[in-house]
């Protein structure tokens, strides 16, 4: 628990020790089985969960460990998830013997000071051991939970000053030894957690992870584990020479960029995010040096093992699609996170906020840095939104029940060159899936009024941005509602000339006196019938506006994403004919004329 | 004598399989793409002739023509369909726009958008809400749907989808909707979402519907041309049609859903698997059907395959109605082989039939699956393929191969060889996600092998899941048109209702269960079946509160559709009973001290037909016949000269042990090295391993 763990966690890890060797054809195939472990594990965890975190929207995540505490296999969910969650088993890994490990053993961990995401991202994973009793894997799998037992439903509290604050810590905690459940530890976890579907989501969780670690000792007895080891060696040692072959293709040189948080959660204003991305023949450094370091700041301290994983999920979208991501990808990209900077706070600060920001700061200007070198691939893999409104309240039982608002919607999808933004979010979060309206009002008081997308909120460009939706909700009965509120003033960046996407607003109370904005965050009591409206940020554009096909301008007007002014202002095109009776038309000669002048101006 | 025909009709190849007492008579034809109807009326006048026959004496003695259609999956594929309109509540516009938020890749920042169905100008919104409990929160603004109507007329509309946010709680907005439509747009067909998939949430429903709305008019269209045809040639009965449920229905029925007929090619192929296992006495089977371009792979269940309503993404959307489960992988005979980055990759692109392979001598230079085949001498140049139709030719595969070797280090055997693993690999765990996915262990099963290239390789992959046992059909070239027979005249249709499972309304329970049931009487009769006979399962759809997947079970079987009376008292008693039985053998355990929900009610009902003739069974004195030849093939452990069988030489009791190739009219049963090949005595072959 110290920035010299952090370091001992994140040294590079020599190869597992095998005297086999592998064609790489086999080693595929290996590859290929343990994916589908990682895939079984996810399919049966989603079906069997109970909180809707997990189940609907799909925030669970698999990877297989090596016994060095090497990523060998990160499978569906989200990048962010799967790039996190190495650390946590290498701090238990390095206690192996402390702790007791054995074969039919299952541990959770959460902490962010061993190795952590945030607190509610529990991991649950269980060593491997070959038929000689040797540890060769270890299966890990990783799910949102809806609460972790802090001084707030949900894990996010806006005031946290210390970890403590947020929920319960747990470095390394034995569920299962030798294949018994010890029901005293589980009950431990139950009980500090405020909702009752929790129970379900962790026999979810261990029932995955124990059904995975024999299906991984299915492969180590079919292929034998010195094989596996060799298989395990190959796939990651080639997934960082076809990373280093890319990174040479690369332009030589430092690119920096500079991204800001509106203010952290008491009101610091502009908080700031600096990265230099470094590329020298093979080499990528990625150095977070000048990013902010105030002591004071609260709220946004976003810890060590989540920047390292969230700069690597978006150097993973920046690169070939087809490359295997594992430990690879890190052995060839040099990460330096300052000590004590936001990106790499000190023992005991509060996380789980962070992983919403600077977490999406640091990948946002890892995108931004690292477009000067691979534009034809950037898009920030992000979520701009702050917290989006949770309504809390208490059912005729007593029972407390929560509307966490991850509601449809459509926010910060940028433009990539050559393809406006589309759907409801970057790809790295397209097995998200959103709530529904149906099922969230059969289950809490509340009305969804509208969702719709908001004409002009998209940033303009070449390549224009997905606006941003509008999500009005009625809440029946008198609640809680929390938010917090960034990407105001600092929206998402655009790239290479085109706008920035536009910014987040939420209002409370609309439609009456008492209507108003909430500008840093709120955690307000709610009288029945009270309306929210929360307003997304779009998505950027790519490329300067004025370079906009103007016939896609024209459509963009019919379909009511841009309007006919905005296609003036914005985008230089002028249009003759109607909306109303769809008879838009480009005037060419016009428009060339506007345009001419913009680019002189 | 009386006869039933049952269609398939597939990209290359309109397939037929005729019924005539006991006997089962195949034929094929070449598709006929611009009017797919004249392959069909070709092939009809084909089996009249062979039957000695005129075209309409021989229609007058069919008794039934069941059709399986691709040409819903057609239209999404080339996104041809009608110009569509969505009217939906204010406040939803974009859900279409939003997918919940789901994209197909989370690593492609490239990924190109689904073509829109309903861009969003032609996304009208009207004024009303109805609430989870049916009540009307805001009435329906009238004169906003005739403005809607005004746009969408100005836009050149010509199919119409409804979805309106809690229409399968209670219908009236979206009927009223249709209503109006129907005044100011007349002639232009409605879908509505009530109607179509009644269930929640939002974007299931509401996509469906959309697809529905899209695809309908082609649809429609096609099977009225049909129809037609078949009426003036003098066909006296209803046509039937193959449904993605597993079950067939009458034209009548799909035509107010034309939805149902989506992906209903490949569930043709599983319910013929599961007749044919059942004859032979295999309940559970894991079916995988290899063609030139993918591999399909569905399971069978104690001799069923359930139809899955929910999740179901079909050409980027998400079609809700219940489809029998058939999962694709980008793996067949025209996968092209190549090294990308150092490493040898096979597919998923496919060189289809044109330029299709390189020994296929059409043009191909990029070497696929079948040229590594032939490589590996599992295929000849020596005997026609594909029925005869054509020979294999070896120029330039043998290079093709050496090239993709030097990149990797070896020769072209070895490369051929590698790629034949890596196919191999590639479909092992393609069926392990497949059976994943619904809790199952692939080695407590029988593999059914068809299609052309899936009995090339379906011992060697059984072995890799541990399966011991393998059957190929002879009918396997035909197996769809097969299963289009098979099926039963189905409807399968739900409604929902979410309530806790402790407190039930029995009366709407009884009312829901009531619509279904007189809604699939009215069908039932109306095709001409006896209400007496109609055999029904009454099921009901279950979750603990907040998950979202919901599991279906039987409540309650009976003949006929009027008695409810097992809507008691003890119904919720039964109910948990059942869920937990369900819960446990799904997810390994059940919750204590909570209760689940009941999200909806829903009943299969279907009359069973004539069924073609399946049997097994090995009471044929055991021969083993002398090989045709033999010839230099890598089964898996190196090159050998291997034996060669002719199948159609091959009679009930040969046996063949492996290693052994059988070369079949249009397929290639490969006796893996360590296995044994066995005709049954209804002519199928069973491979098994040997202990």
């Amino acid at each position: 628990m110290s920035f010299e763990l952090n370091a001992s966690l994140a040294a590079r890890r020599a190869p597992l020790p095998t005297t086999a060797s592998i064609d790489p054809v086999t080693a595929n195939i290996i590859r290929g089985a343990l994916e589908t472990v990682c895939y079984e594990a996810t399919t049966h965890l989603g079906r069997a969960a109970s909180s809707p975190i997990i189940n609907q929207s799909n925030e669970r995540n698999a990877a297989i460990v090596d016994a060095h505490g090497r990523l060998a296999m990160g499978s569906i969910g989200t990048p962010h998830l799967t790039f996190v969650s190495q650390l946590t088993v290498r701090y238990g890994l390095m206690q192996q013997d402390h702790f007791d490990w054995g074969p039919g053993d299952v541990f959770v961990g959460n902490d962010p000071d061993h190795g952590g995401g945030h607190l509610p991202d529990y991991n649950v994973y269980a060593p491997v051991y070959d038929a000689a009793g040797d540890l060769v894997l270890i299966q890990a799998l990783q799910a949102h939970q809806g609460d972790t037992g802090g001084k707030d439903p949900g894990g996010f509290t806006l005031d946290a000053t210390d970890i403590f604050t947020e929920g319960l810590a747990i470095p390394c905690l034995k569920l299962v030894h030798r294949g018994e459940k010890r029901r005293d530890a589980i009950y431990l976890l139950e009980r500090n957690n405020r909702f009752p579907s929790f129970a379900g989501d962790l026999a979810a969780m261990i029932g995955a992870v124990e059904k995975a670690s024999a299906s991984i000792r299915a492969i180590l007895d079919k292929w034998g584990s010195d094989v596996v080891r060799a298989a395990v060696n190959q796939t990651i040692e080639t997934s960082e020479r076809q990373m280093r072959q890319l990174v040479s293709d690369w332009r030589d040189g430092s690119y920096e960029a500079t991204v800001h948080i509106d203010h952290d959660t008491v009101g610091t204003k502009d908080v700031r995010v600096h990265v230099a991305c470094t590329i020298a023949g093979d080499q990528l450094t990625v150095d977070l040096t000048g990013t902010d370091d105030r002591p004071d700041l609260v709220g946004v301290w976003n810890t060590f093992a989540n920047s390292r994983g969230y700069i690597m999920t978006q150097i993973a979208s920046t690169i070939d699609p087809d490359i295997v991501k594992n430990e690879g990808l890190f052995n060839a990209v040099e990460i330096i996170l300052p000590e004590g900077c936001i990106a790499h706070p000190p023992p005991n600060k509060p996380a789980a906020l962070g992983s919403f920001h600077p977490a999406c700061e640091i990948t946002e200007a890892v995108c931004v840095a690292l477009s000067n070198v691979a534009p034809d691939r950037s898009a920030p893999q992000v979520y701009k939104i702050g917290m989006p409104n949770a309504v809390i309240g208490f059912d005729a039982r007593g029972q407390m029940w929560m509307d966490q608002g991850v509601d449809c919607r459509s926010m910060d999808v940028s433009a990539v060159q050559g393809i406006d933004g589309w759907g409801s979010c970057p790809v790295a979060l397209g097995n998200l899936l959103l709530s529904q309206a149906e099922d969230a009002e059969s289950r809490f008081p509340v009305i969804n009024i509208s969702r719709e997308l908001v004409t002009d909120s998209g940033g303009a460009g070449r390549w224009r941005g997905m606006p941003g939706s509008r999500n009005v909700k009625q809440i029946l009965e008198p609640a809680i509602a929390m938010a917090w509120m960034v990407s105001h003033d600092h929206p998402i960046s655009g790239l290479e000339g085109g706008e920035d996407g536009s910014p987040y607003l939420n209002h409370f109370q609309v439609g009456t006196p008492d209507e108003y904005r909430v500008e840093l965050t709120a955690r307000a009591q709610l009288p029945a019938g009270a309306v929210i409206a929360y307003q997304h940020g779009g998505g950027a554009g790519f490329a300067p506006a004025l370079l906009r096909d103007p016939q896609a301008v024209c459509e963009d007007v019919l379909d009511e994403l841009v309007s006919i002014d905005a296609a003036r202002d914005r985008y230089g095109v002028v249009l003759t004919g109607s909306l109303a009776d769809y008879s838009l038309a480009v005037d060419h000669a016009a428009t060339a004329a506007l345009r001419g002048e913009r680019m002189a101006a | 004598m009386t006869y039933r025909i049952g269609i398939d009709i597939g990209g290359t190849f309109t397939d037929f399989a005729l019924l005539k007492g006991g006997e089962v008579i195949l034929h094929k034809n070449l598709s006929t793409p611009h009017d797919r109807s004249e392959g069909v009326m070709g092939g009809l006048a084909t089996l009249a002739a062979g039957q000695g026959l005129s075209l309409g004496d021989f229609l007058a003695q069919c008794n039934a023509i069941v059709h399986g259609t691709t040409v819903a999956d057609n239209t999404l594929i080339e996104m041809n369909g009608a110009v569509t309109g969505l009217l939906t509540t204010d406040g939803f516009r974009d859900e279409m726009e939003y997918r919940r938020g789901f994209k197909e890749s989370i690593w492609d920042v490239r990924l190109e958008p689904p073509q829109p169905i309903v861009p969003r100008r032609r996304r009208l919104t009207v004024p009303e809400r109805i609430l989870a409990d049916g009540s009307i929160h805001r009435e329906l603004d009238e004169q906003a749907v005739r403005d809607a109507c005004d746009k969408f007329r100005k836009q050149g509309v010509e199919s119409i989808a409804i979805g309106l946010i809690f229409a399968h709680a209670n219908g009236d907005h979206e009927r009223r909707v249709a209503q109006i439509v129907a005044e100011e747009m007349p002639g232009v067909p409605v879908s509505l979402g009530h109607r179509i998939l009644s269930r929640a949430p939002e974007y299931d429903r509401i996509s469906t519907t959309v697809v529905n709305a899209y695809v309908a008019p082609r649809v429609n269209a096609y099977l009225e041309r049909l129809v037609e045809r078949l009426a003036q040639s003098g066909y006296p009965r209803q046509l039937m049609v193959m449904q993605a449920s597993g079950g067939v229905m009458t034209r009548d029925y799909i035509a107010a859903a034309p939805i149902r007929v989506l992906a209903s090619g490949p569930a043709g192929g599983v319910m013929a698997s599961a007749h044919v296992g059942a004859a032979k006495g295999h309940s559970n089977l894991l079916c995988v059907d290899m063609g030139g371009t993918s591999y399909d792979m569905s399971v069978v269940i104690d001799g069923a395959a359930p139809a899955q309503a929910g999740w179901n993404m079909h050409h980027r959307y998400l079609v809700g109605v219940p489809m029998v489960q058939v999962e694709t992988l980008g793996a067949g005979g025209g996968s092209i082989c190549h090294v990308d980055k150092g490493e040898l990759k096979v597919g998923p692109a496919s060189a289809g039939s044109v330029p299709g392979p390189i020994c296929y001598g059409g043009g191909g230079l990029q070497p696929t699956i079948t040229d590594a085949l032939l490589m590996l001498g599992i295929l000849s140049t020596g005997e026609g393929f594909a029925g005869g139709s054509f020979r294999l030719r070896d120029e330039g595969v043998s290079e093709a191969f050496a090239a993709i070797g030097a990149q990797m280090g070896y020769g072209a055997e070895q490369a051929a060889f590698d790629c034949w693993r890596l196919v191999n690999a590639n479909m092992t765990q393609a069926v392990r996600r497949t059976t994943a996915a619904k809790g199952i262990d692939p080695a407590d099963m029988v593999m059914l092998a068809y299609g052309g290239n899936g009995p090339a390789f379906a011992a060697i992959q059984a072995q890799d899941l541990s399966i011991a046992h393998v059957l190929v059909p002879k009918a396997s070239p035909t197996f769809s048109a097969l299963g289009t027979l098979v099926a039963h005249p189905s409807i399968d249709e739900e409604r929902s209702c979410t309530a806790p499972v402790d407190a039930l309304d029995l009366d709407r329970l009884r009312l829901l269960w009531g619509e279904l049931a007189d809604n699939a009487k009215a069908h039932f009769t109306g095709a001409g079946f006896d209400a007496a006979a109609i055999q029904a399962t009454w099921r009901l759809n279950m979750r603990y509160g907040g998950q979202n997947w919901a599991l279906t079970f039987d409540m309650h079987e009976s003949c006929g559709l009027d008695d409810l009376s097992f809507v008691d008292e003890d119904i919720s008693a039964r109910a948990i009973t059942a869920f937990n039985a369900r819960h446990m053998a799904e997810y390994g355990h059940i919750r204590d001290g909570e209760l689940p929900e009941i999200t909806g009610v829903r009943l299969a009902a279907h009359v069973a037909t004539p069924m073609p003739p399946a049997s097994g069974g090995f009471s044929a004195p055991m021969i083993e016949p002398a090989p045709a030849g033999h010839r230099r093939a890598n089964l898996g452990t190196g090159f050998a000269d291997v034996a060669i069988f002719k199948g159609p030489s091959l009679v009930p009791g040969a046996r063949v042990a492996g290693p052994a190739i059988i070369e079949e009219i249009f397929t290639t049963i490969v006796v893996y090295p360590g296995w044994q090949a066995q005709v049954d005595d209804a002519g199928d072959y069973a491979l098994v391993r040997l202990p």
